[in-house]
């Protein structure tokens, strides 16, 4: 039991949570209100480092360090949303895409800072459990993760929820209605992208070690794959997509499938192989992803006549 | 009879060195209803997106005045202009895909005190606040079933109309507003401008191609062509006049 809760599994779950998270943000940011932010793993590298360097080259407390990390990151997110969100698209995904670029240089450049490729050093779980301190902050992540899911699931049928799908939809028409859409997109992408750090911040403590080399594009990536094979516009599109995707090839395939030594060194491009594949597949058979698009709205008609 | 709502001046746009709008002067909303018209590519729906700022002028100044007090719109942005209380209908089908009839009219109801990315609570509270109203509006036109998307383009124009009257707008500039709609909703359409300009502080622009409907509601009539307001008038007069009938109408009409 000990071994469960402190080893292997509690790490896998922990990891496939954050990245739930991640794919319920970009839900809030691409899903609903069509912002296509690639830059993911930057936000997230941001938070995550502005919460290394600050526990650990300066000392912070640890709650500190969290609060930082979020309200540094989210401050960027301004400033960058700032001056690329009343661009189109294509340009949208370039500039996240550059910015997230950048994230990876400065952490790996800056040397003074953040210890370059050596690495930051060992990231501390918040309180000492002794050998359940994986399982207590596995604890953590899920109830955040919880929130999260609670939050988007109240702000998808809330005025403001309405008010981003019309962005979406049409942001003249929505201009056009007195709606300050600039300012509503602005706003939201801070708030999402600054929770985008505050998971990244929380990684830290997942990862334990923190190179440079965690900040790959691979995590948008892998962010987008799962949302689009979940399906963007559900809430619950980033969690089925998340468990398809890294629970059902990264850890459960990677670990428990009784694949003959001699091929396992293939087993990491195998998995980007597959990925591709249902990924295709899916957006043949099924644009919206798994979940599709359609709300249930007789469902939801019975649930409320009962 | 209302005060002055717009004054126009100087207004120019032009699309690849063609002038689409020139307006010298032009005074707009002394009158309940007005009508807009002339023949097609006059520049009716330019003006309408200049005055809106949907689109930008190449020069000129649009001065707006609510309750007497003179404010100078030529600079704010579309969302601010229908936040001032000038909204405008739209002559191409416009929609929200993803918003059925009533979410796309609680959108137009709902205001800033609940549009907060932390009131996630606030809907039952718009809804409540909102439910008599919209109501009014979804018993006096039919709709098929105002819980799903508006289908046809018919509804879909009355949903946009109905979207621009829940803003309650001082100034209301209609683009075509009957275009596409069978005979008894263009009626109720008519009906309806008539009681809102009577009953509240609203006027009209409205720019038709159906002139029965232009001399049974409008009070005055501009009337453009090539960008340029050619004559202002009560109906009678415009009708009469040679030039529009000759660049308009046809002679046979006159």
């Amino acid at each position: 039991m000990v071994e469960l809760l402190s080893g292997y599994v509690m790490y896998s779950l922990s990891y496939i949570l954050i990245f739930v998270a991640l794919a319920t943000l970009l839900h809030l940011q691409f899903g609903l209100t069509g912002i296509v932010n690639f830059g993911i793993v930057g936000f997230w590298g941001l938070g995550m480092y502005v919460f290394g360097v600050s526990l650990l080259q300066y000392n912070f407390p640890y709650i500190v360090s969290l609060i930082l990390a979020t309200v540094l990151t989210g401050v960027v997110a301004l400033a960058l949303g700032r001056v690329i969100l009343d661009l189109d698209n294509q340009a949208i995904l370039v500039a996240t895409l550059a910015f997230a670029t950048v994230v990876r240089y400065i952490v790996t450049t800056e040397k003074w800072l953040t210890r370059g490729v050596l690495g930051l050093g060992t990231v501390p779980f918040p309180f000492d459990l002794g050998q359940y301190s994986q399982f207590g902050f596995f604890l953590i992540i899920l109830l955040v993760t919880i929130a999260l899911l609670l939050y988007t699931y109240k702000l998808g049928s809330s005025p403001y929820g309405r008010l981003l799908a019309s962005i979406q939809d049409n942001e003249i028409l929505a201009q056009s209605l007195g709606k300050p859409t600039f300012r509503e997109k602005l706003i939201f992408f801070t708030i999402t992208s600054a929770l985008i750090g505050f998971f990244g911040a929380l990684n830290a403590s997942v990862e334990h070690f923190l190179i440079p080399h965690v900040l790959t594009t691979g995590v948008t990536f892998t962010v987008w794959i799962a949302l689009i094979l979940g399906g963007r516009k559900r809430i619950l599109g980033g969690l089925i997509g998340v468990i398809v995707t890294i629970g059902v090839l990264d850890f459960i395939i990677e670990t428990y499938a009784p694949i003959p030594t001699a091929y396992a060194p293939l087993v990491p491009n195998l998995k980007y192989m597959i990925y591709g594949l249902t990924l295709m597949l899916i957006l043949i058979f099924r644009p919206l992803g798994i979940l599709g698009e359609k709300k249930s709205t007789k469902i939801l008609k019975v649930i409320r006549k009962l | 009879m209302p005060e002055k709502k717009l004054h126009l001046k100087n207004v120019m746009k032009s699309f690849g060195g063609k002038k689409v709008v020139d307006v010298k002067d032009l005074t707009l909303g002394s009158h309940s209803i007005e009508g807009l018209i002339g023949p097609n590519g006059a520049g009716k729906t330019t003006l309408i997106n200049l005055i809106t700022h949907k689109l930008k002028m190449d020069r000129g100044q649009v001065f707006y005045y609510p309750n007497g007090r003179e404010v100078d719109i030529s600079n704010k942005s579309l969302d601010e202009i229908a936040r001032l209380g000038i909204v405008r209908t739209n002559q191409i089908i416009q929609d929200f895909q993803s918003l059925s009839i009533k979410d796309s009219l609680l959108l137009s109801l709902s205001t800033p005190k609940y549009e907060k990315f932390y009131k996630i609570f606030s809907e039952s509270e718009l809804e409540k606040e909102a439910e008599e109203e919209i109501e009014k509006y979804l018993d006096y036109f039919h709709f098929e079933n105002p819980e799903g998307h508006a289908l046809s383009a018919g509804e879909k124009k009355l949903l946009d109309i109905i979207r621009c009257l829940l803003l309650k707008p001082k100034f209301l500039l209609m683009d075509e507003p009957t275009g596409g709609l069978p005979q008894d909703q263009t009626e109720k359409v008519r009906d309806l401008m008539k009681k809102k300009t009577s009953e509240e502080d609203m006027s009209i622009l409205i720019v038709a191609h159906d002139l029965d409907l232009i001399w049974d509601v409008s009070e005055s009539v501009c009337f453009m062509a090539e960008g340029k307001i050619l004559i202002q008038g009560c109906p009678e007069e415009i009708r009469k006049n040679k030039t529009v009938a000759k660049k308009y109408m046809g002679e046979s009409d006159a």
